[in-house]
């Protein structure tokens, strides 16, 4: 009894200071970002271009960077993903649903750089060849191999789910005569609603930080993208190059707001898509 | 069906579907010896038998639900209509949409009972929404819950009773038009009075199916099956009249068994 107790409050302690923690970092960023918000740039920021050389601090192409590669990565890698996933714990027979979920699992382990380091030797030349212009390193580019970085991630949660399906339903469906698509279709996925939509918030939550692939895919040009096929920063990338180069100035301080940027959008993301789980979960499918 | 005449011949016609010689393995586990038995259209056959003596094995042997079973393997022969089950050429598909399925606890899906019922027509591409419509409520009516949801159609099964929902389930097995229904002890999930309901509507089911139905219930196997079959540790100790197993068993085990000796 005292133990459970003891071991009660450890957990409690410890919920507490993650929470305190994440409270404490929004703290921060706003506390640091507050000048910029007296001097009247703060909401400029979200409109303007970024020209340092004019005095010009806006992350608004940063802010199109980041949400245009994050979105296209998760569209690219959601239905990968999932067909993977319905190999891993539906269709597949024999030795391939184990063997794939290995993989997979190995994937998750491999350190993002080594994705990187791939990409500008492999995706980068292929990329650039089929545009036909500039140098490969481009929104498309990111957004593929960042689809590739989240997928693991993506399929492991889609395939627990999948698994989590009662056995009643596909026995039932089974018994009526549908076969392993229709299974996978009509029962399969609509049972899973909430785990495929954790599955794809925990990646986009990964696309939009992830600063690595960005940084060496992406071409990191600071100015507003036209298309896919032309380079951007995204605001991960941009907080890194600029705090490598600067550590006080009003260039440095506009960091903070990429940090609250970053911050909110994860927080809106995650209760936007509970709530649409939610909605989904009750509604019926 | 389509099978030639000769083959019709030779297996035996008389009989809806056939078990011969069936044996059946979960890995190491033999858990069916040797079965043979046959199924008139039309009647219903009861399987009884201690738990854990392989009826529920056998039943699913006869729509192949025990492909899904990783390690498992059969042997023998199951034909339906003279037609060999486990041909490599048999589609499962077309197989379990003749021989339909109702299981121990009731599975509707978390839909509409509407949809619930229309599943079976969707999965066999059957898209026409009249017909659906059309065949959704005859098949409810067949299984004698019409009255009970016709205004409610729309909403999800979940809400119905154990013993609703279990005729739900009928009538999502029946909306195939299957030619054979198996029920895995379909009422033992429910209270006396949804069960009387279930073995009222076998009755009436008889006059179109062949119903094959496992019971652990004996006084159920008296009430609703014409043939009565005995099973003991993965073997059919004896099969015949319902009457006759009841009052004039030919096996020691089937007398002890059915005087409540053992099991
Ligand atoms: N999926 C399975 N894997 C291994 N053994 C099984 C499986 N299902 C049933 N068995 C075994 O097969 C035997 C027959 O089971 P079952 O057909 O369910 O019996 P009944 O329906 O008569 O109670 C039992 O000994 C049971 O333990
Ligand atoms: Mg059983």
């Amino acid at each position: 009894m005292r133990t459970e107790r003891l071991v009660q409050r450890l957990l409690g302690l410890a919920a507490g200071c993650s929470v305190a923690v994440t409270l404490l970092i929004f703290g921060f960023m706003v506390i640091l970002g507050l000048p910029l918000a007296t001097g009247g740039t703060f909401f400029r920021m979200f409109t303007s271009a970024w020209l340092p050389h004019q005095g010009v601090y806006g992350i608004a192409p940063m802010v199109a960077g980041t949400l245009s590669i994050a979105s296209l990565a998760v569209v690219f890698s959601v239905p990968v993903s999932l067909g993977c996933a319905a190999l891993i714990s539906v269709l597949g027979s024999g030795p391939l649903p184990a063997l794939l979920h290995r993989l997979v699992r190995f994937m998750t382990g491999i350190p993002t750089v080594v994705y990187g380091f791939a990409g500008i030797f492999l995706l980068v030349p292929l990329v650039r060849e089929w545009a036909g212009r500039g140098s490969g390193m481009c929104i498309l580019s990111a957004a593929l191999l960042l689809g590739v970085l989240i997928a693991p991630t993506m399929i492991l949660f889609f395939s627990d789910s999948f698994a989590s399906v009662p056995r009643t339903y596909l026995e039932a469906a089974e018994a009526l005569g549908a076969t392993p698509v229709q299974k996978l279709l009509h029962v399969v996925i609509p049972c899973s609603w909430r785990g495929l939509t954790s599955g794809v918030v925990l990646a986009l939550g990964r696309a939009v930080g992830d600063t690595l692939i960005a940084l060496m895919i992406a071409g990191n040009a600071t100015a507003m993208p036209g298309s896919v096929l032309e380079p951007a920063r995204t605001l991960t990338a941009h907080i890194a190059l600029v705090v490598a180069a600067d550590f006080d100035s009003l260039e440095f301080r506009t960091l903070f707001a990429c940090g609250i940027i970053l911050y909110l959008c994860t927080t809106v993301m995650v209760i936007f898509t509970r709530r649409i789980g939610a909605a989904w979960e009750q509604q019926r499918w | 069906m389509n099978a030639p005449a000769y083959q019709e011949e030779q297996m035996k016609p008389e009989y809806k579907m056939s078990s011969e010689n069936l044996d059946f393995y979960y890995g190491d586990f033999k858990a069916l010896h040797g079965v043979s038995m046959d199924f008139k259209p039309r009647e219903v056959t009861a399987l009884i038998g201690p738990s854990g003596c392989g009826k529920s094995t056998y039943l699913r042997c006869l729509n192949r639900m025990n492909d899904l079973i990783p390690i498992s393997r059969v042997e023998g022969k199951v034909t339906l209509d003279g037609e060999d089950i486990y041909a490599p050429s048999l589609d499962v598909v077309m197989l379990r949409r003749k021989v339909g399925m109702v299981f121990q606890k009731p599975n509707p899906f978390p839909k509409t009972i509407f949809d619930n019922v229309a599943y079976g027509l969707w999965v066999n591409g059957i898209k026409d929404k009249a017909f659906v419509q059309e065949r959704v409520e005859e098949s409810l009516k067949q299984a004698a819950i019409w009255d009970e949801v016709k205004d409610r159609l729309q909403d999800t099964a979940l809400g119905l009773s154990g013993g609703q929902q279990q005729r739900l389930c009928i009538a999502r097995a029946l909306a195939v038009k299957p030619e054979v229904v198996l029920m895995d002890e379909p009422a033992s999930a429910l209270d006396p009075i949804a069960t009387q309901k279930i073995e009222e509507l076998i009755h009436e089911l008889k006059e179109t199916y062949t119903i094959i139905i496992v019971t652990h219930n004996m006084q159920q196997a008296a009430r609703v099956s014409d043939v009565t079959a005995f099973f003991y540790v993965g073997k059919l100790i004896e099969v015949g009249d319902t009457d006759t197993i009841f009052t004039r068993p030919k096996k020691k085990q089937t007398e002890d068994y059915i005087t409540g000796r053992f099991g």
